[in-house]
């Protein structure tokens, strides 16, 4: 685990050598919340709830949304480019699992983004808006817990569309159709509690429900004693999941590998 | 000595896609795609021994690198079978890669933006080589590949053959068993090959490490290895020692010159004479030198003939694989 940890530390030595770009990161963060915060300020008019969501809990989800999109940082042209460029023949030579390796280096440049973008715009935020508290430090714990679980199952969505490369050597459409999804059905540009039921019934039987909500849920305290287990056993089942399908593209691909140049 | 790499009947095949040529081309192409398929490695079989150094020498495309990539286990076979220190390459990726070394003459695996050094250090966590051994490792590949002067440099500051080095030392530093060496002297000057060679030869006598080595230019093989591979075309054309091929190569040699006035008419055994294009004046005289030696060509040529300019040439790689085809290279 040692030498996987080495290339999280890495990437995160890395990032601090741009200082600027740091600087400009918060101050992106900063905006998006102020957006989003405003829009849903003029929404609700001075009313103090709507479906019995508060201003404040539709602002907690937004912050930890925001939190969550920074953490689960995930390089999407990682494999791509290794495919393109041929690189990927040095990766296939390292004895390290390649993808525990690529991992890890998303998640040393997430925690950057925590540390030095999503925090230092909560400090800011709370100035202003009103946030949530969580409602106990179980929850807090509970919530942490299905932030790794839910940054799991996008990494590994990410990861199985980047292994298409192996067959259309470009993948930044799908890529980006594929973060549509995510984003919309995952709850981080609309709160799921203002979707309509029929659509909430069908995300729950997706991935996506996972990555976002079920942390903000937790967090809220809105889940309650056997829903969180079955929220965590959803959580993994689709863990379970994607990882057999990613496993399978990756052998598959890897098989008919070309490298590229030389 | 033991058998450490064992390949029989490997085969591996690409598909290539055509595409057409201009904006009509590119359309076609989108509803119509037509692909065809290369054999870039064609039913090849060969054994290496344990601290043997085996040169791989074909033209380009002639399926070296494909070969040398199935046998580091970046690549799957089609078919065949490889054995390499008891793995299988391919299948035991992980394992069996921590055994090995590899450089690519065309690929640098050091870190772009780090100094030599910083990469070693990921080196050293990657392949978990204890401190002993790395420092050691260190200052002896820092010493004999003169490496002192740019090893704190960032990898982008430093020249093609310092950065060539640099990544030699890379792919030695774990101490492996095997290592596969593609190209590694591409587009470096002679002093640079020169210290390059050296190394490695002296690596492999000292430390007993297998190395298969795939170039195209002869001079590498003749400078490094015992023992020669030739492809061509994916099929395996040639195996057996440098020596024998050497007799060949060394005594067969051309002679281009350029005559006032033609016809050019020689009467000596197996000397032959081809055009030049773009010049009906020059001629090509091929021969070999131990039937005719460079003495009695010239004088040969001189008493008939106005020479306004001549050189000699040695055969290159081509010629001698031409000349394998034609046999006059013995096979064993």
């Amino acid at each position: 685990m040692s030498t996987y940890l080495q290339f999280a530390v890495i990437k995160f030595r890395n990032k601090m050598a741009y200082r600027f770009d740091y600087l400009l990161g918060i101050l992106n963060t900063l905006l998006s919340f102020v957006v989003y915060w405003s829009i849903y300020k003029a929404l609700y008019g001075g009313a103090s709830e709507v479906d019995g969501v508060t201003f404040s809990m539709v602002t907690t989800n937004f912050i930890i949304s925001l939190g969550l999109s920074s953490a689960f940082y995930k390089n999407e042209m990682f494999l791509q480019d290794k495919i393109k460029q041929g690189t990927i023949a040095n990766e296939l030579l390292k004895p390290v699992n390649f993808k525990l390796r690529m991992l890890f280096e998303d998640v040393g440049e997430g925690a950057f983004n925590v540390a030095f973008n999503f925090l230092p715009t909560v400090v800011i935020a709370a100035f202003f808006a009103n946030l949530s508290a969580p409602s106990s430090v179980l929850n807090v714990l509970l919530c942490l817990v299905s932030v790794v679980l839910g940054y799991i199952v996008l990494w590994q969505i990410s990861f199985i569309v980047q292994s298409w490369s192996f067959w259309l050597f470009n993948v930044w459409g799908l890529i980006t159709i594929k973060n549509v999804f995510v984003n919309i059905l995952a709850g981080a540009y609309i709160p799921m509690w203002f979707m309509p039921d029929w659509l909430r019934n069908v995300i729950r039987f997706t991935p996506f429900a996972s990555i976002y909500f079920t942390p903000v849920q937790l967090y809220l305290g809105e889940l309650q004693g056997w829903d969180i287990l079955i929220n965590f056993a959803r959580q993994l089942l689709w863990i379970v999941i994607l990882y057999v399908i990613g496993e399978f593209c990756w052998r598959r691909g890897i098989k008919k590998l070309v490298v590229q140049g030389g | 000595m033991e058998t450490i790499i064992d390949v029989n009947n490997l085969c591996k095949t690409f598909k290539i896609h055509k595409r057409g040529t201009g904006f009509k081309g590119a359309v076609k192409n989108i509803f119509h795609p037509t692909y065809e398929y290369k054999k870039a490695v064609n039913n090849v079989s060969f054994s290496i021994k344990e601290g043997e150094m085996v040169g791989f020498i074909g033209p380009n495309g002639a399926g070296k690198s494909t070969t040398v990539k199935m046998l580091s286990g970046i690549l799957y076979p089609d078919s065949g079978d490889i054995t390499v220190a008891g793995y299988v390459p391919h299948k035991q990726r992980k394992e069996y890669v921590a055994d090995i070394g590899v450089v690519f003459g065309q690929k640098s695996q050091i870190s772009w933006d780090l100094s030599p050094l910083d990469s070693y250090e990921v080196i050293k966590h990657i392949y978990k080589i204890p401190d002993k051994k790395y420092k050691e490792n260190l200052e002896r590949f820092t010493e004999l590949l003169d490496m002192g002067k740019f090893i704190n440099q960032p990898v982008r500051q430093l020249s093609l053959g310092q950065r060539m080095r640099a990544d030699i030392a890379a792919a030695l530093l774990h101490s492996p068993k095997i290592v596969f060496f593609d190209e590694p002297t591409i587009g470096i000057d002679v002093v640079g090959k020169d210290k390059i060679r050296k190394f490695i030869k002296m690596l492999n006598q000292t430390d007993n490490i297998t190395m298969i080595f795939t170039t195209h230019d002869m001079q590498d093989i003749e400078k490094t290895c015992e023992r020669l591979i030739i492809i061509d075309d994916g099929k395996k054309l040639y195996d057996g020692s440098l020596e024998n091929v050497k007799k060949g190569y060394v005594s067969s040699r051309i002679i281009e010159a350029e005559f006032e006035s033609l016809p050019i008419t020689l009467d000596l055994p197996r000397t032959e004479i081809s055009d030049v294009e773009n010049n009906a004046m020059k001629k090509l005289i091929s021969f070999n030198t131990d039937e005719v030696s460079v003495n009695e060509l010239m004088t040969a040529l001189m008493n008939t003939h106005n020479i306004k300019d001549v050189s000699i040439r040695e055969p290159e790689i081509d010629a001698i694989i031409r000349d394998i085809y034609e046999g006059k290279i013995v096979m064993n």
